[in-house]
């Protein structure tokens, strides 16, 4: 039975964070969200995957090889040009007659996993509070009778969860596939047009977390970081306080005076403190320094970044190889506390959160005592200078003097 | 379902602005008409449009082929007989029912799904106006079209059309038949089958603009700037204040002191400042050079153009490609303007300068005036009347 | 010169290969052909246009995943089915396409019938099949090897063996070639915009090398036989389909784009509040050097902007720049290291440009290239180099991105003289105000095409037409020619215009219309005078004038009129009319306008 994961979307509504990187790439506790189900469908028994890749293939063929760091064996098949889910489910056709399919921007549980292993022609249902944002399933019984597309008055609150059981009956389906409105082969019309000639079980999932905009990155972070086992393999000074579950990684060094709650993962090669504040649920990626008098919380930061010198870092996602000048600070709670609003792709989309710092991208830089406002957005290689301000959504390679 | 979208059009009166691009391109907040057409049809369940193209048709199809997200295929209008007349041209195109539209009026999303999603087989966008007479104006019986009168005499209704449909496929039999007898607009094939009994169903249409003078496209440019987000590129040196929704392209540079409120649009590649001021409601294409201390107020500045230092620009238009010379002014004011046999007032119009302009230094402009494509100005006129195309002013 | 392209993997070959093909079309569009291994060699071959080939292989049906297509530009040999590549060894088992020259192909022709080979067309590439099969023991990459050894000259192959189903070989020196990595499939094609769609990890093959591939795996071989560890380069283009938009031809859609490309080649290059003129760094580098001569060097169109571009900077800086036709520039060029070479070519792959570039940088001279193409092989040979930003150029004729070459090196020329000191701040703000001015004076020409098409009905049926000019208009009189030649196949030649009277006077007549370029400067009283001579010859004499001269309406049979610019930019108007006059010309006589006869867009042999 092979696993087919689809990693080949670049993820558009999580700019900037996917101008370098695909979805499936962006990290969770230091992970990339697509090891995290790898791990998931490897306990549930799956042993040999094929990654359907496409958006900076590179990184992900870069990262996983051929599996044998997680003792499985992982082929590759290239998408190309973004067709659909129905096209990247097409291209496995010779290599995979019973398969299971998982969106590998979608993090499932792996007794879920492990369920629709044992049930051929099936797929994973969930359900939502807010339908509206995708395809609801109407089911008869168990069988699946037909996906919508995303409907204003949702009929049910079941929703499509991205993971399938097939066998090679769905081929057939899938050359009958047209074109949709949206101008791409949805594996939702391949279904509906199998679903008439061969039922397909619905089986309701328990754990479901989808990831949509950059701020979801923070909540899937929590989550993964809740459950984390605490590993020690760097060095730790004296003087320093860690409590709660926090993970360090190999020639890391907390200096004195560090102050960590966890649950906390801070990577490799890591320079942290002296007197520095880590608080729960941040993520600290490979090769980063965290110096004095600063404080981070519930933020990923992620490789080679540096938040060096007394800045303070709130609900926040660090892409790699940025550095905030000293004494850069960034706002995460609006004056008057009402919800944060963020400006993404042009479109103003209410985060529903009421403390939301900054998602910045990749090579960023902050010149000394700038200033970085709540629910902006900074695209790569951006330049904010010496006591300047940062408000709104700043395209990449924007200076702000 | 299918769009059509009648394109084809040239907008005489829209002159000198549609000398060299089709009505349908001229830009609001820096896109052209057709394209924000055609980003209210997405998601709506439209994935296909059929374009129905004529007056300089390759402005058009060289800007569009880079548009994703809806399929667009193109038949050519040769002769511009009417409405009607130019939904014919798209009749093989067409395999169900279908929605007509106009590339040059602005129309929201949700109206259109009102209209895709109404059941009847005929629908028609109908719109609340204050001077209903100007167009063709509808009368309801329940929910239903019952009467559709064309510019009546009177002052009479209140509800007008947009011009927006929803047929059949067979509404293209009846478009012949009526074609054969010299008739070409589309408000008479309604007329015709209401007469023969056909349920037209009413939706009312959010918000509908329609773009017939040059003055109109301030203020559509003005209303469209409300849904513009704030997004920064290029540099911004020290001491510049932004406030409120400005949209500042990439590459582009705005230089200290210069004051932006928004909502306005700057494009790619600019040069801004220093000490620019630019007011609400303003829209700057790309590669604009806007020169030290000049002013611009709710005003629609192409691309390509240059603006001299201490330039006053307010309520106007400046066309593509145009150069202006330091301390030019625009007076904005009330002006009666004659067009075709009827006398217009309007309030606070600043100048209409058309493309590929050059007007030297302190040059001032009379409110209203129209200053046609190619023209040359020499330092220190005083523009009072309207000037055609290709002129000097020695 | 050809495209070629090849495939193992697990798609159906012969639809990969079309698509590539279609993408290579501008290389060579002759005739093309494609051969699928599945079981057998299964070949298909068309004369004419790739649509030919496509329509018999959607009537046919071809399993098969490993295969070689090929779009031929004959070199040797006329355009036959017979001529069209691949071509099979005698025992039908090996599968070869070539993009190249074999110099010693007689010779090794003749050696092989001695032996009993027989040849079925009459290339240069099927000797290299038959020399394949002659070395082959059970191993394919061998006998290539063993094969490659007798050739002289350039190529670019890929082969495929019925005996060895699962490996493609491909080998290279001095025709681009090109791997493209997939996962569980493997490209090879002799540029990266053939295989974007399906992959963008690439090795370029090197001079020399040989590679096998299979469907998981590349190797690479160099000269002795030894493995060599190649990098895989992520290509990051955006492939844009470009289309004509309504245009009935690419040409003139690209003469029509040419207000928008002056646009776009100074995009970010000018500040009008600094009054500075931006280059990239390692070009900044380049041009602040204390240059004491500049050399440039490239070939047809991009020949004519260097010299247009040796008047600009000789005029601005004061530095002596010397223009060499590439082909010609390695043998003669003369080479110093306190000298800057410019390399002019709109692809980037041009064989002959590229081969004057690396001559360049083995003598030791910093170079610089100006090209159209991103990533491609003149940007990765020369010190540094500068984009024409002009979208791509499909007609074959080159329009916009002359323009664009010429508006490059005036901004070069302005950048120096900066630098030098030879133009202050004030003079440069002038200048870039007259460039400002060029695009709406592009479209005023571009309004007044239906006068330009009235002149061509007068010069369509001429035997020959001639282009002659002074100073800055010499060269734009021997690109007017060459567009004339190009694509309405009348003979055209370009004069200076004080040349005339030192012999090509014998030639003119009552049927061969001169077209004098008169611009309004210290030229013209010569010039007027050259009317003069000509018009006692016998034939009508057509102006390109300055709309402000009055003078030139006493002497001229017919005036087409440009709008007043500095006398340095007034070349960019009067280009446009040379390339109307020559469109309307074909178009009038029916030629076949974005795909002339016996030409290729970008040619890589030499």
């Amino acid at each position: 039975m092979k696993c087919v994961i689809l990693a080949a979307g670049e993820g558009k509504r999580m700019h900037p964070l996917t101008y370098t990187r695909p979805k499936v790439m962006l990290p969770l506790a230091n992970k990339p969200l697509l090891e995290w189900n790898l791990f998931n469908a490897r306990a549930a028994g799956l042993k040999e995957f094929i990654f359907v890749v496409g958006y900076k293939s590179e990184m992900v063929r870069h990262y996983f090889e051929h599996g044998a760091k997680w003792n499985v064996s992982i082929e590759y098949v290239n998408q190309g040009k973004p067709q659909g889910t129905a096209h990247a489910i097409g291209l496995v056709q010779k290599f995979a007659k019973d398969f299971v399919v998982l969106s590998g921007d979608t993090i499932f549980g792996k007794n879920d996993i492990k369920n629709i292993v044992n049930k051929d022609n099936s797929m994973g249902l969930f359900k939502v509070e807010q339908p509206q944002d995708y395809g609801v399933v109407e089911t008869k019984k168990d069988t699946i009778f037909h996906i919508h597309e995303k409907m204003d008055n949702p009929i049910s609150t079941t929703i499509n969860a991205g993971m399938y059981h097939f066998t090679k009956d769905i081929f057939t389906y899938i050359e009958k596939t047209q074109k949709s409105p949206r101008g791409e082969y949805e594996i939702t019309d391949s279904i509906n047009m199998m679903t008439k000639k061969k039922p397909l079980t619905g089986m309701v999932l328990k754990e479901w977390k989808d990831v949509v905009y950059p701020w979801h990155l923070l909540d899937a972070n929590e989550e993964v970081l809740k459950r984390m086992k605490k590993e020690v393999k760097g060095t730790i000074e004296k003087q320093t306080t860690i409590t709660g579950a926090v993970s360090i990684g190999k020639n890391t060094m907390i200096l004195s005076g560090s102050y960590i709650e966890g649950p906390v993962v801070i990577g490799d090669n890591c320079k942290i403190g002296p007197n520095c504040y880590i608080r729960p649920y941040t993520s600290i990626g490979n090769g980063c320094h965290i110096g004095n008098a600063c404080e981070i919380k519930n933020s990923i930061v992620m490789a080679n970044s540096n938040i060096p010198h007394q800045n303070y870092v709130g609900d926040s996602i660090i892409g790699e190889h940025c550095n905030l000048g000293a004494g850069t600070k960034v706002a995460n709670l609006r004056l008057d506390k009402k919800n944060i609003f963020v400006v993404l792709n042009g479109k103003k989309i209410d985060t529903k959160r009421r403390k939301l710092g900054t998602i910045i991208g990749d090579a960023v830089q902050t010149g000394i005592n700038s200033v970085i406002n709540v629910g902006s957005i900074i695209g790569n290689n951006a330049l904010i200078g010496p006591g300047a301000v940062a408000n709104g959504e700043i395209q990449s390679n924007t200076k702000i003097m | 379902m299918k769009a059509i979208i009648l394109a084809a059009g040239e907008g005489k009166r829209l002159r000198p602005f549609t000398e060299t691009m089709p009505k349908v391109m001229l830009p609001i907040a820096n896109k052209p008409l057709l394209e924000h057409v055609l980003d209210a049809l997405k998601n709506t369940g439209v994935a296909e449009v059929v374009l129905v193209v004529g007056y300089k048709k390759e402005v058009i199809m060289d800007y569009l082929k880079d548009y994703k997200g809806i399929k667009i295929t193109y038949v050519t209008q040769d002769k511009q007989l009417g409405t009607a007349h130019a939904l014919l041209q798209a009749k093989d195109k067409i395999k169900g029912s279908f929605i007509v539209l106009a590339g040059d009026n602005i129309i929201d999303n949700k109206s259109i799904q009102k209209l895709t999603q109404d059941k009847s087989e005929y629908s028609i966008l109908i719109k609340e106006h204050s001077h209903p007479s100007k167009y063709g104006v509808i009368f309801l019986e329940k929910q239903n079209l019952k009467e559709l009168v064309e510019k009546p005499k009177e002052e009479i209704g209140k509800f007008i059309s947009t011009g927006i449909y929803k047929f059949p496929k067979n509404v293209f039999k009846k478009i012949e038949a009526l074609s054969k007898q010299g008739i070409h607009d589309l408000s008479s094939v309604v007329q015709s089958l209401l007469k023969e009994g056909m349920i037209f169903s009413t939706n009312i249409a959010s918000s509908w603009m329609d773009i017939v003078y040059p003055w109109d496209l301030i203020q559509v440019n003005e209303t469209m700037l409300q849904n513009i987000k704030a997004s920064t590129g290029g540099t911004i040196e020290k001491n510049v204040t932004i406030n409120g929704s400005v949209s500042i392209g990439k590459d582009t540079k705005i230089y200290s002191g210069s004051y932006i409120v928004g909502p306005v649009i700057i494009g790619e590649g600019c040069e801004i400042g220093p000490n620019v001021c630019i007011f609400p409601s303003t829209s700057i294409g790309d590669n604009s050079f806007i020169h030290p201390a000049a002013q611009i107020q709710n005003s629609v500045i192409m691309n390509d153009t240059h603006i001299g230092s201490s330039s006053f620009i307010t309520n106007s238009i400046v066309a593509r490609g145009s150069i202006l010379g330091h301390n030019f002014s625009s007076t904005s004011g009330e002006k009666t303007i004659e067009m075709e046999g009827e006398f217009k007032k309007v309030k606070n119009l600043g100048s209409l300068i058309g493309e590929d302009c050059t007007i030297n230094n302190h040059v001032v402009v009379d409110p209203g005036v129209i200053i046609g494509r190619k023209c040359k100005i020499e330092s220190m006129k005083r523009i009072r009347k309207n000037i055609e195309s290709n002129s000097k002013v020695m | 010169m050809c495209g070629i392209i090849g495939y193992n993997g697990f798609r159906d070959a012969d639809k990969v290969i079309l698509d590539g093909l279609k993408r290579l079309e501008y290389r060579g569009y002759d005739s093309s052909g494609l051969a699928i291994l599945d079981k057998k060699q299964q070949v298909y071959k068309e004369v004419g246009e790739i649509k030919q080939l496509e329509k018999t292989i959607t009537k046919t049906k071809t399993a098969g995943t490993i295969g070689l297509g090929h779009n031929r530009w004959a070199t040797h040999g006329g355009v036959t089915k017979e001529n069209a590549h691949p071509h099979l060894s005698n025992n039908k088992k090996i599968a070869v396409v070539h993009n190249g020259i074999i110099e010693n192909f007689k010779t090794l022709r003749e050696e092989l019938e001695k032996q009993g080979v027989e040849f079925r067309s009459q290339t240069d590439s099927e000797i290299i099949a038959h020399l394949i099969e002659k070395n082959y023991k059970g191993n394919l990459e061998n006998a290539v090897f063993l094969a490659l050894k007798k050739l002289k000259g350039s190529y670019a192959i890929a082969v495929v063996c019925e005996d060895e189903p699962d490996k493609m070989v491909g080998a290279r020196n001095e025709s681009p070639l090109v791997v493209g990595v997939g996962d569980n499939e493997n490209f090879l094609a002799s540029d990266v915009p053939a295989l974007l769609k399906y992959t963008n990890r690439m090795i370029f093959i090197d001079d020399g090398e040989i590679c096998v591939l299979t469907k998981n795996s590349v190797k690479v071989f160099n000269g002795d036989k030894k493995e060599v560890k190649k990098k895989e380069e992520i290509i990051d283009w955006d492939i844009k389909d470009a289309e004509k938009s309504g245009f009935p031809h690419f040409m003139l859609k690209e003469i029509y784009d040419q207000p928008d490309t002056i646009n776009q080649t100074i995009r970010g290059r000018i500040s009008e509040i600094e009054r500075s003129i931006r280059f990239p760094d390692a070009v900044e580098k380049l041009l602040n050097n204390n240059l004491d001569s500049i050399y440039i060097v490239a070939c047809g169109t991009s020949f004519y902007a260097g010299l247009v571009g040796k008047y600009l900077i000789e005029q601005l800086t004061g530095i002596p720049v010397f223009v060499e036709i590439a082909s010609e520039y390695r043998y003669f060029g003369t080479r110093r290291e306190s000298s800057l070479v410019i390399a002019i070519t709109q692809s980037g792959e041009t064989a002959d440009t590229l081969a004057a570039l690396k001559e360049a940088k083995n003598s030791g001279c910093k170079t610089l290239v100006i090209t159209n193409v991103i990533g491609s092989t003149a940007t990765r040979t020369a010190d540094g180099y500068v984009l024409n930003q002009s979208g791509p150029e499909i007609g074959v004729a080159a329009t916009k991105t002359f323009i664009s070459q010429i508006i490059v090196l005036f901004l070069m020329a302005m950048k120096i003289g900066l630098i030098n000191d030879k133009i202050g701040s004030d003079e440069l703000y002038q200048h870039i105000l007259h460039l400002k001015e060029l695009p709406k004076q592009v479209r005023t020409i571009l309004d007044r095409s239906d006068s330009i098409a009235d002149i061509a009905k007068q010069i369509k049926d001429s035997k020959s037409v001639f282009f002659i000019g002074r100073g800055i208009n010499y060269p734009l009189s021997l690109e007017g020619a060459l567009k004339l030649k190009e694509i309405s196949y009348i003979h055209a030649e370009g004069f200076a215009a004080g040349e005339l009277k030192h012999g090509p006077f014998a030639l003119l007549t009552k049927d061969t219309p001169v077209i004098v370029i008169a611009t309004m400067d210290s030229t013209y009283d010569k010039i007027i005078a050259n009317i003069g001579e000509v018009k006692a010859r016998g034939p009508n004499v057509i102006a390109i004038a300055d709309d402000k001269d009055i003078e030139i309406e006493k002497h001229a049979d017919f005036i087409l009129r440009f709008p007043s610019n500095s006398k340095l930019l007034s070349c960019i108007s009067i280009i446009v009319i040379l390339q109307l006059l020559a469109y309307h010309t074909a178009n009038i006589r029916g030629c076949s306008i974005d795909k002339p006869r016996n030409l290729a867009k970008s040619v890589t042999v030499e």
